[in-house]
């Protein structure tokens, strides 16, 4: 008689649980595509790159056995971390960890202690965080993180590896792309203070060699569709992420079979390090290591175009140390 | 000893029973532990088959139909002794299915359940098993407890977890003055647990509608389950019928009748003196919780020990004859099913496995696919038949097998996928890739991709490349080059099928291997 549900209608819990059923049936339905919601503009903290000043190296080379002293001189040579990092700075080093099949040694990975030695020099000009990550695509992070050696020479270092978060990628607007207007790209790698592209100098069948630009297609979602105009599409993703500092790790060159190796006997022992603030530069001066110039690598090529940097190596001041 | 028993089991009924609450709390706890700590970054064999090698029924058939002693099996012995000592201690205190059917169940049981005679279902399942076994077949496996949870959760619960949370934190970032705190989550929960592949499963519904199925079936009559299906149950049912300690009813009982209302088994027969049968009593306690006199005691029978009668549910002759002549006639069907001539062309499995031999050791544990980092294996529907229902096979385009894992290998209980080394993994061909060369794009469009050549993980590129001249749509004259793969050197893990850009099927496919034989491995050298 006194039934406290008598009043007809709904409960109060069956009315919660309802619209708990709903909100939550909403919600997944809302967010199913928001891996990539509607492009926007690159919001970059980014500072340019500075451009050296007079006295320093416009682009340096560093020769000796040591990958991590050679790889201090080069940036010495450039006049010093401190160009490109301040007190406070957030900094991301973009290194190769391609797959996760083999160990540095086979050189389809950038040099643990080259990209170690940078983790220290950014903390020693007081970064206040360095982040290394890389998007492999052939086994997962984790685990190519591990088998590079990168894991453990950047934990030694004081850096973080950061696997890269999906939901961290916004379809972003490529002002400048000629082939492609927007790309997915992990937005971290836009906002940093600085961000260090290391990668390692190898052969690349479609690309003809993977180098700096080309690194890049590891901060990136779809990359495999990057591949059908490869070498525009490299370009008009570097104009979007433009990194401030570009470290080229030919410590140990991968000749054939790249980009993921496997024989030793690809491997040439080159003992050298390239940096500069152009990206092109640094390329096309890593090319020559191939007995390629910039010119015949249509990606660092298409880059000049874009203008982008410059493939002209006698017109710029190059700096080669011997070290040891 | 029986002083001590008694001296032991005086403990009041309450206090037995939050005992045993609370080792099945820390049973289900170690299962739910060990599958999510268990990756394929730490396949640590000992707990990643703990439970496994704990089911007797698991490692007895797998032993039996693979005609080899299954390592391990010694853990096994540990359930079959605490049954020969207690009856089905198992079900009543570890099993974590049995404690998850328990949690999930109506407050006051409404149905009255099925006839008794359901009963006798558990041990008919349990000989048509283990007949099966004896003829080299495992497909009723499907059916042990531990295999339908650990499925569960791999295929439905653990997969749609993660994705609602990512889901979740997706919506979240898009407010970008939440990021530092959703990375911090991310980086330090999210990303551990989760792991960063979201796994897919075709089954997905199907596993859980069946999960649900099952605990629905609680609200027809509690611990169905348990009661009249469960081949372990059933196999821990008769030997529980020589248990050493068994449920008495003494001179005490009042004849009030609440341990038969509380009975979650419903074995205490108010027509029998509340006595139960020991193959059905899961040792649960509640009967002592909530007797009024102490008229009910655990003792031990070793003095005047005899086995537990069969009872009129329990099967008849004729009941089990018909069972066994249907299990000789289903595995006979089996016989008939082309996977027994001949390996289907998209039935790769696991590195290592041997395609003949492997459903006779496969429990359909879903181990390897729990473990799997890019969760390419999945549980099959009827790609290799009926008979292969629920064991693993490679589906490339969902993910490939990771060059620098063998994971799989190392959790499988049984050894059916056997546990390789990685270098030795890395020569076991499972597949072999072939390129569709009127979707491929340098083949049949003329536009650049060497995608597959790229990822490909053989040192010598089991996928070469040749280069052409040919005009494209635009009229343009353009340098291609178009992929070949080597069968020498292809292992076929795939990951060419998954890299492929082209859309929905891949323009190369991964096949079972050539039955041509003729693999290198290697062309240079060494």
């Amino acid at each position: 008689m006194n039934n406290k549900q008598s009043h007809g209608g709904t409960t109060r819990r069956q009315f919660v649980r309802l619209l708990a059923a709903a909100g939550l049936g909403t919600a997944l339905a809302a967010c199913g595509d928001s891996g990539t919601p509607a492009s926007q503009e690159a919001s970059t903290g980014r500072r340019e790159a500075p451009t050296p000043s007079a006295g320093t190296a416009y682009l340096s080379v560093a020769r000796g056995p040591e990958p991590k002293a050679i790889t201090q001189a080069a940036l010495a040579a450039l006049g010093g971390i401190e160009r490109f990092v301040k007190q406070g700075d957030e900094v991301i080093v973009k290194p190769n960890i391609c797959v996760d099949y083999r160990t540095y040694e086979y050189g389809a990975t950038t040099n643990p202690d080259v990209v170690a030695a940078l983790v220290e020099l950014c903390l020693g000009a007081g970064a206040k965080r360095v982040r290394v990550m890389d998007l492999p695509f052939g086994g997962g992070a984790e685990s190519a993180y591990a088998r590079s050696g990168i894991a453990d020479a950047v934990a030694a270092a004081g850096g973080q590896m950061e696997i890269m978060n999906r939901a961290k990628f916004r379809e972003t607007d490529i002002p400048q792309g000629q082939d492609i207007s927007s790309w997915p790209v992990y937005q971290d790698v836009l906002t940093a203070d600085v961000l260090i592209n290391v990668p390692v100098a190898k052969h690349h069948n479609l690309a003809r060699l993977s180098l700096g630009a080309k690194n890049l297609l590891g901060v990136i979602l779809k990359p495999s569709q990057i591949h059908a105009n490869l070498p525009q599409r490299i370009a008009d993703l570097s104009s979007l992420i433009r990194p401030t500092l570009t470290v080229v790790d030919a410590v140990r060159t991968l000749m054939a079979h790249g980009p993921t190796g496997g024989n030793l006997d690809d491997v040439v022992l080159a003992n050298t390090v390239i940096a500069s603030h152009d990206l092109v530069a640094a390329d096309a001066y890593a090319a020559t290591l191939f007995d390629l110039s910039g010119e015949q690598v249509p990606y660092i090529k298409a880059g000049a175009e874009m203008g982008l940097g410059t493939l002209d190596l006698a017109a710029i001041r190059i700096e080669q140390v011997p070290v040891g | 000893m029986s002083r001590a028993a008694n001296r032991g089991l005086s403990i009041s009924g309450r206090t037995w029973r939050r005992i045993r609450q609370g080792v099945q709390v820390v049973a289900l706890l170690v299962f739910v532990a060990v599958f999510i700590y268990t990756n394929a970054q730490r396949p640590e064999r000992f707990w990643a088959d703990l439970f496994s090698r704990l089911d007797p029924l698991l490692m007895l058939t797998a032993s039996v139909a693979g005609r080899v002693l299954v390592s391990g099996i010694a853990l096994a012995g540990i359930t079959v002794v605490l049954t020969l000592l207690f009856g089905r201690v198992w079900c009543g205190w570890l099993c974590p299915l049995g404690t998850l059917l328990e949690w999930f169940s109506p407050r006051r049981p409404r149905g009255k359940g099925p006839a008794e005679s359901w009963r006798a279902a558990k041990y008919l399942v349990l000989f048509a098993i283990l007949l099966a076994a004896l003829l080299g077949n495992l497909t009723l496996l499907v059916l042990d407890p531990i295999t339908i949870l650990n499925r569960t959760l791999a295929t439905t619960v653990w997969p749609a977890l993660r994705y609602a949370v990512v889901q979740a934190e997706a919506f979240l970032y898009q407010f970008q003055f939440l990021w530092g705190p959703l990375d911090a989550v991310h980086t330090t929960i999210v990303q551990p647990l989760f792991q960063e592949v979201q796994p897919v499963f075709g089954l997905a519904f199907l596993m859980a509608l069946l999960f649900g199925g099952l605990v629905a079936l609680n609200w027809w009559a509690e611990r169905f389950w348990c009661r009249y299906l469960c081949p372990l149950g059933g196999l821990l049912g008769l030997l529980s019928k020589l248990s050493l300690v068994r449920r008495q009813v003494d001179d005490a009982c009042a004849q009030c009748g609440r341990c038969s209302h509380q009975c979650p088994t419903g074995t205490i027969n108010p027509r029998d003196s509340f006595r139960s049968d020991p193959a059905e009593c899961i040792v649960c306690f509640d009967c002592i919780t909530d007797c009024s006199r102490e008229g009910i005691g655990f003792r031990w029978q070793v003095p005047a020990w005899k086995p537990a009668a069969w009872r009129s549910y329990d099967p008849s002759r004729r009941q089990t004859l018909v069972t066994l002549g249907a299990t000789v006639a289903g595995v006979a069907l089996a016989g008939v099913e082309p996977v027994s001539q001949r390996q289907p062309a998209t039935l790769i499995r696991p590195p290592g496995a041997d395609p003949h031999d492997f459903s006779a050791l496969c429990v359909r544990c879903a181990a390897c696919v729990r473990i799997c980092p890019t969760q390419g294996l999945q549980p099959s529907l009827f790609e290799g038949g009926i008979q292969n229902t629920l064991t693993p096979r490679l589906v490339p385009r969902l993910g490939y097998c990771s060059f620098s894992c063998n994971a799989c290998g190392q959790v499988c209980p049984t050894g059916a996928i056997p546990p390789l080394g990685l270098e030795e993994k890395q020569l076991v061909p499972i597949g072999l890739a072939s390129i569709d060369q009127d979707r491929c794009l340098p083949w049949a469009h003329n536009i650049p991709c060497i995608v597959c050549e790229e990822a490909c993980p053989v040192a010598d590129k089991a996928i070469q490349l040749e280069e052409v001249e040919a005009r494209n749509a635009l009229g343009e004259t353009v340098l291609l080059q178009r992929p070949r793969v080597i069968k020498e050197l292809c292992i076929g893990c795939g990951i060419c099928e998954y890299q492929c850009p082209m859309g929905g099927e891949s323009a190369v496919r991964v096949y079972a291997p050539t039955e041509a034989g003729g693999f290198l491995g290697s062309v240079s050298g060494g």
